[in-house]
């Protein structure tokens, strides 16, 4: 798994004109890594050539269409910025896939998304439905301001297998409140849960779903330098002590392997 | 085009297939890098520092992200000696045998500790370690916390104890930047046992986000690496190869090509390690050990030997 050089097949900003969220789409021709990536894992991806910024960051797979791998992010800061430049026909390095996904053996998932953690729950969810599974999609949102093209076209990529529930804190979109605040209906039908977003909301959903004794999967995210197990920067509290790598261990982990207070 | 050029170095009581190794730390125990690059391009690596005892490290964040460089703060999280014999040893001792240099790199707060590290790495390892590196950057717990390797009466000490625990092992000793002047540190390595001198570790700094009035690191501070250390490391190669005329030295610090390899041989190393370009590029060690072959066959240079210290009298 060698580092590849990856043509940008094409580069969008997919949330709302003028919006404060700035949200981008970016497809890259990747066939070595379209073949083996499964829902979950991320690649490594310089976001610039040069060596400022040094790192590669990770990305999670947002989906795959043939050789080609999307990755859906949000503009956050430097890295991000000068990825956004980033024009259709050039060149990306990138390294991947790597980490361990999520495991789909379940029967009735429900998939909880916080803001930018629907990125790899689409790609979970498209596989999920491709295995003939019925999925409850919940998504949560700070706002609907900047998202209302994205969740639309999601709703629309749902189809009548995935079930897709939107929660907006300020009620612009879907129901007002939390995403955990669709769980107990969702809940009352499916028997696993994958979630990704930001850590006090997997908390939630971690604490949720263990008073249930619903499994639950977490996907989480630390600062990461090499990806591949060696820097052992992205250490994450494991519940018993010590430590879990995010990358090797993770990103997806059992949420009863983390150590929540510590995290 | 004329004949490839020997890259073949000796160093520090090893010969090497040619100069460039994966530094520790940043290689894990070799394993990790496998499925990345053609393991069998590197002149060796030198494994993440192993303590008596497991240790988990610190807490998280343990990275920053610097302006061409980077901060870690990780705590020397490793497995242990008792696992690392048991697990990690198998695979090492595989890639010695295809010619590789495994240097085990060690990690302990005394030096009772590290003599017994040594002894027992020594009686265990059979074939599958080259050498031992001493990580003289550790807190010395006994001698009131201060780090080794800021004392040069505490460098010769542990120095002649690792050295007389580890029998036929060559032993080499790491050093760090912060510090004046290394040479009086590289001198007392040396003149007690050790082999060769590596230079330099990481120097400490400090990121802080200002909005929200935070360090950027849980533990406050943590080691600057990467091409922006990389004139630091260079100066203090050639002020120890200048001070200590014939000393063994393997230089690092951000070498991320090639011709930065070719810079520390010049300033007087022997041979280089190459630790955080495998972050930035998993099969960086491999691309620069070619490169600098490419830049050797390119300066009409026969034998990579023939830049050691070019510029010591300059």
């Amino acid at each position: 798994m060698a580092t590849l050089r990856a043509e940008v097949a094409s580069h969008d900003r997919v949330s709302d004109p003028g919006a404060a969220p700035e949200i981008f789409l970016l497809r890259l021709r990747a066939p070595e890594i379209t073949q083996k990536v499964r829902p979950g894992q991320f690649v490594m991806l310089k976001v610039a050539a040069g060596l400022d910024p040094l790192l590669a960051r990770p990305f999670s797979v947002h989906g795959v269409e043939g050789g080609d791998l999307l990755i859906l992010y949000r503009l956050a800061g430097k890295g991000t910025r000068l990825l956004s430049q980033v024009k259709e026909g050039q060149e990306l390095t990138l390294w991947g896939p790597l980490g361990r996904g999520f495991d789909l053996n379940v029967k009735k998932p429900v998939l909880v998304a916080g803001g930018m953690g629907l990125a790899p729950l689409r790609f979970a969810a498209a596989a999920l439905a491709k295995q003939g599974r019925e999925v409850s999609f919940l998504c949560g949102l700070p706002g609907g301001d900047g998202f209302s093209e994205l969740c639309e076209s999601l709703e629309r990529w749902a189809g009548s297998q995935v079930n897709f529930s939107l929660a907006t804190e300020d009620g612009s979109l879907g129901v007002m409140g939390l995403v955990t605040a669709l769980m107990p209906e969702a809940l009352a039908w499916g028997d696993a849960v994958l979630a990704c977003g930001p850590i006090p909301m997997l908390g939630a959903v971690a604490r949720l779903c263990a008073e249930r004794g619903v499994p639950c999967q977490v996907s989480l995210e630390a600062p990461m330098a090499c990806g591949v197990g060696a820097c052992l920067g992205c250490a994450i509290p494991a519940a018993g002590g010590g430590y879990l790598r995010a990358c090797q261990e993770g990103p997806v982990m059992d949420a009863a392997q983390v150590d929540w207070e510590r995290l | 085009m004329g004949a490839a050029p020997n890259m073949s170095v000796t160093v520090g009581g090893l010969t090497l297939s040619n100069p460039v190794l994966a530094a520790s730390g940043t290689f894990g125990y070799g394993r990790e890098y496998a499925p990345h690059l053609d393991l069998a391009a590197l002149g060796g690596l030198v494994t993440k520092g192993v303590s008596l005892q497991p240790r988990a490290g610190n807490a998280p964040p343990r990275i920053r992200e610097t302006a061409c460089g980077m901060l870690n703060a990780i705590g020397l999280a490793n497995v242990g000696l008792e696992v690392f014999l048991r697990d990690k040893l198998p695979f090492l001792a595989g890639l010695r045998q295809k010619g590789l240099a495994v240097v085990v790199n060690l990690y302990a707060e005394s030096v009772a500790e590290f003599a017994e590290l040594a002894g027992r790495l020594a009686g265990a390892a059979g074939e599958g370690v080259s050498a031992l590196e001493v990580n003289v950057s550790c807190p010395n717990v006994k001698g009131g916390g201060m780090a080794f390797g800021v004392d040069p009466r505490a460098v010769a000490e542990v120095t002649a104890a690792v050295a007389g625990a580890a029998g036929a092992l060559p032993v080499w000793v790491k050093l760090t930047p912060n510090v004046a002047d290394p040479a009086p540190m590289a001198r007392a390595a040396l003149e007690n046992g050790a082999s060769a001198v590596s230079l330099i570790n990481t120097l400490l700094g400090m990121a802080i986000d200002a909005r929200a009035r935070r360090p950027r690191l849980a533990n406050l501070y943590g080691g600057l690496s990467g091409p922006a250390v990389k004139p630091v490391g260079l100066r203090m190669v050639h002020q120890v190869a200048r001070a200590i005329p014939g000393a063994h030295i393997v230089g690092l610090g951000g070498i991320m090509s090639g011709e930065d390899a070719a810079e520390y041989l010049l300033a007087g190393a022997r041979a280089v390690q190459v630790g955080t370009a495998s972050f930035v590029d998993p099969g960086a060690c491999a691309r620069i050990a070619g490169e600098l072959t490419e830049f050797c066959r390119q300066q009409g240079v026969a034998d990579v030997n023939e830049l050691v210290g070019g510029l010591i009298n300059s």
